[in-house]
């Protein structure tokens, strides 16, 4: 919760560090007997920014979490959060983050009003009152025993122990799961709200549309490397969408010919309907102006442009040769072809 | 950029954390061991009047096999203090803080680690070092309780049960019962620390103590075996018969000293280790 005034244009600190960026990652490579489950990552996530990982399991999302918060220590390379190596980080550096491990194990024998109790005493200042505010919003009732919450219960008890001190930096390891879709969508209300107050989030998922909503950044991973580095909206951009359409006074091999003269047209299928019309089925990737302006010399009768399929473009890329991945493309690179 | 600092007022935090929650967790526990413990003293001790009265009971020891009576400690049954050395701090008692020490010291690092609890704790504003000396003084207050009730169980049947036992070497004993028996919860502590697995203590601790007791009984047995008593924590305690013939500080103190030591040596391990994998 501290408060470092500084020159917003310099962002530099006294010590070399810079504070606008909340976690700076370089090169980190950890490896676990022949098992190398990261292997040379780097990115920066700047303050007040909400940056996701997406990445199948065992890509090493919870290994770069765990290096973060020196559970665990990388075996070269290294990672500065808030400002301070988190290798030997002392106990200040921690209560400025709230953590949610992946694998929560709660203990049991005891109510969650308690357990968030004990939590409360080793981390940073909780306001009095917060801890029930967040239980109120999550629908978590404080006083049953941890051991017979639901998953979804515990996962909110973990939640609201990440989030109780309100922590500037929030590392969140698959945070939505086991949250039912309200309480996924009340999860992430409360992760705009944290960045609205200046908090730092770094969240984890194994499918992007949980945390597309709310990240301003995604980093994917496989493999223990970093595929790319996009925004949401990059990444929509080069999402796949589903087309479909119909056309009449056109034959379907002319329709091909048109069709498949576009850059980021693939799956491209042209048939003949019983009207007499020739019909198009195809996936589009990539721009979008490009399709629009060829189609607009067709007599259309109709036409489904479908919504971009975050989901299915991150798969490919998780499935992409792994020759073209790279550890350390910059934020702002533009997004690879995934449609190959 | 900035995080807003309200004024609102912080909830209170409780002074020693990680050293308190052991105690509001297992306090049921401690109760038990120590209905144990009293039911051991309370069940053997009255005994002691109908033993030593030249009864048939003397006869059938007797007629036992040598090696069980050396192995039992039982050649020492003939005085008030000897019974309660062999019955309580030497066998029944031993054998329950035995387990209670080594299930803590396992529990404490490895066993919150194997359930993937220590994890959790160690992300918030606390260092391994602390938690692990947090709960190695727990696990020493713990013994330390036991140790007291054991004292104060004896000290209650002395009269009633004729033990004769002088108030000075039941204390020295009660210390040296609570020595070995931190020291058995360290060596535990320090398996844990160092596998992450509850295991891992279990079969520190509990090796340590067999083993030390095993050969206690095997160096009793002749003397060409005799120093086998060299390397059993059991013996170092109990060998000279602190209850007849007092407890020797300077022996009190090493244990305690080791156990120490063994603690340090666990929180330097959980230390440089990665956690939970």
């Amino acid at each position: 919760m501290s408060h470092v005034a500084l020159d917003p244009s310099t962002g530099v600190r006294a010590d070399g560090t810079r504070s606008d960026v909340a976690i700076d990652v370089i090169d980190l490579v950890k490896q676990f007997g022949h098992n190398r489950a990261l292997n040379g990552v780097t990115f920066q996530v700047p303050r007040g920014s909400v940056f996701g990982v997406i990445g199948p399991n065992g890509a090493g999302k919870t290994t770069i979490m765990r290096a973060l918060l020196d559970i665990i220590r990388p075996t070269s390379g290294q990672a500065t959060v808030l400002g301070t190596p988190s290798r030997n980080a002392g106990p200040d550096l921690r209560r400025r983050i709230g953590y949610l491990p992946g694998e929560l194990i709660l203990e049991g024998r005891t109510s969650g009003r308690r357990l968030l109790a004990h939590y409360a005493d080793i981390s940073g200042p909780v306001q009095a009152g917060h801890v029930h505010e967040l239980a109120e919003r999550l629908g978590l009732d404080l006083d049953r025993q941890v051991r017979k919450l639901s998953k979804g219960n515990k996962q909110k008890l973990g939640i609201v122990q990440a989030f109780m001190h309100q922590p500037e930096l929030l590392v969140l390891d698959e945070p939505t799961s086991g949250l039912d879709p309200l309480m996924q969508q009340e999860f992430l209300t409360m992760v705009r709200e944290a960045q609205s107050r200046g908090q730092t989030v770094f969240l984890s998922s194994h499918v992007i549309s949980e945390i597309q909503q709310a990240a301003d950044e995604v980093a994917i991973l496989r493999d223990g490397r970093i595929v790319t580095i996009n925004t949401v909206d990059e990444l929509r951009s080069t999402a796949i969408r589903h087309l479909r359409l119909v056309a009449s006074g056109i034959r379907p091999t002319d329709l091909a010919a048109v069709l498949g003269a576009l850059e980021g047209v693939t799956t491209l299928e042209c048939t003949l309907t019983p009207a007499g019309d020739a019909e198009a089925v195809a996936t589009l990737s990539g721009e979008i102006a490009p399709f629009v302006q060829a189609i607009s010399t067709l007599q259309l009768k109709d036409l489904m442009l479908e919504e971009p399929d975050l989901e299915e473009s991150v798969l490919k890329l998780y499935s992409a040769p792994a020759h073209t991945s790279s550890p350390s493309s910059p934020p702002s690179s533009p997004p690879r072809d995934v449609t190959t | 950029m900035t995080v807003v600092q309200d004024s609102a007022p912080t909830v209170r935090r409780a002074p020693l954390p990680i050293f308190g929650k052991v105690f509001t967790d297992s306090w049921r526990g401690l109760v038990g061991w120590a209905l144990g413990l009293a039911a051991a003293a309370f069940l053997y001790l009255p005994l002691y009047p109908s033993i030593s009265g030249g009864s048939a009971m003397q006869d059938i020891i007797k007629n036992l096999p040598p090696e069980l009576i050396k192995t039992l400690n039982y050649d020492q049954i003939g005085t008030g203090a000897g019974y309660a050395q062999a019955t309580v701090f030497g066998l029944i008692g031993f054998v329950l803080m035995t387990i209670a020490a080594t299930s803590w010291g396992a529990s404490a690092l490895g066993g919150d680690e194997e359930s993937g609890r220590l994890e959790l704790t160690l992300a918030h504003g606390v260092t391994r070092v602390q938690v692990a000396a947090a709960r190695f003084c727990a696990i020493a207050v713990k013994i330390l309780v036991l140790s007291a009730l054991t004292f104060l169980f004896v000290l209650a049947l002395n009269d009633p049960a004729q033990l004769q036992i002088d108030l000075g070497n039941l204390l020295g004993t009660s210390l040296m019962f609570g020595g070995v028996s931190l020291l058995t919860a360290s060596v535990a502590l320090l398996g844990g620390a160092l596998s992450g697995r509850r295991i891992g203590g279990i079969a520190a601790g509990s090796g340590v103590a067999v083993v030390g007791y095993i050969f206690n009984a095997l160096g009793n047995q002749s003397a060409g075996l005799e120093w086998l008593h060299n390397l059993s924590p059991y013996y170092w305690a109990f060998g000279s018969n602190p209850l007849s013939s007092g407890a020797d500080p300077a022996t009190i103190a090493a244990f305690y000293a080791l156990s120490l030591v063994l603690a340090a040596a666990a929180a330097l391990a959980l230390r440089q280790r990665d956690i939970g994998v």
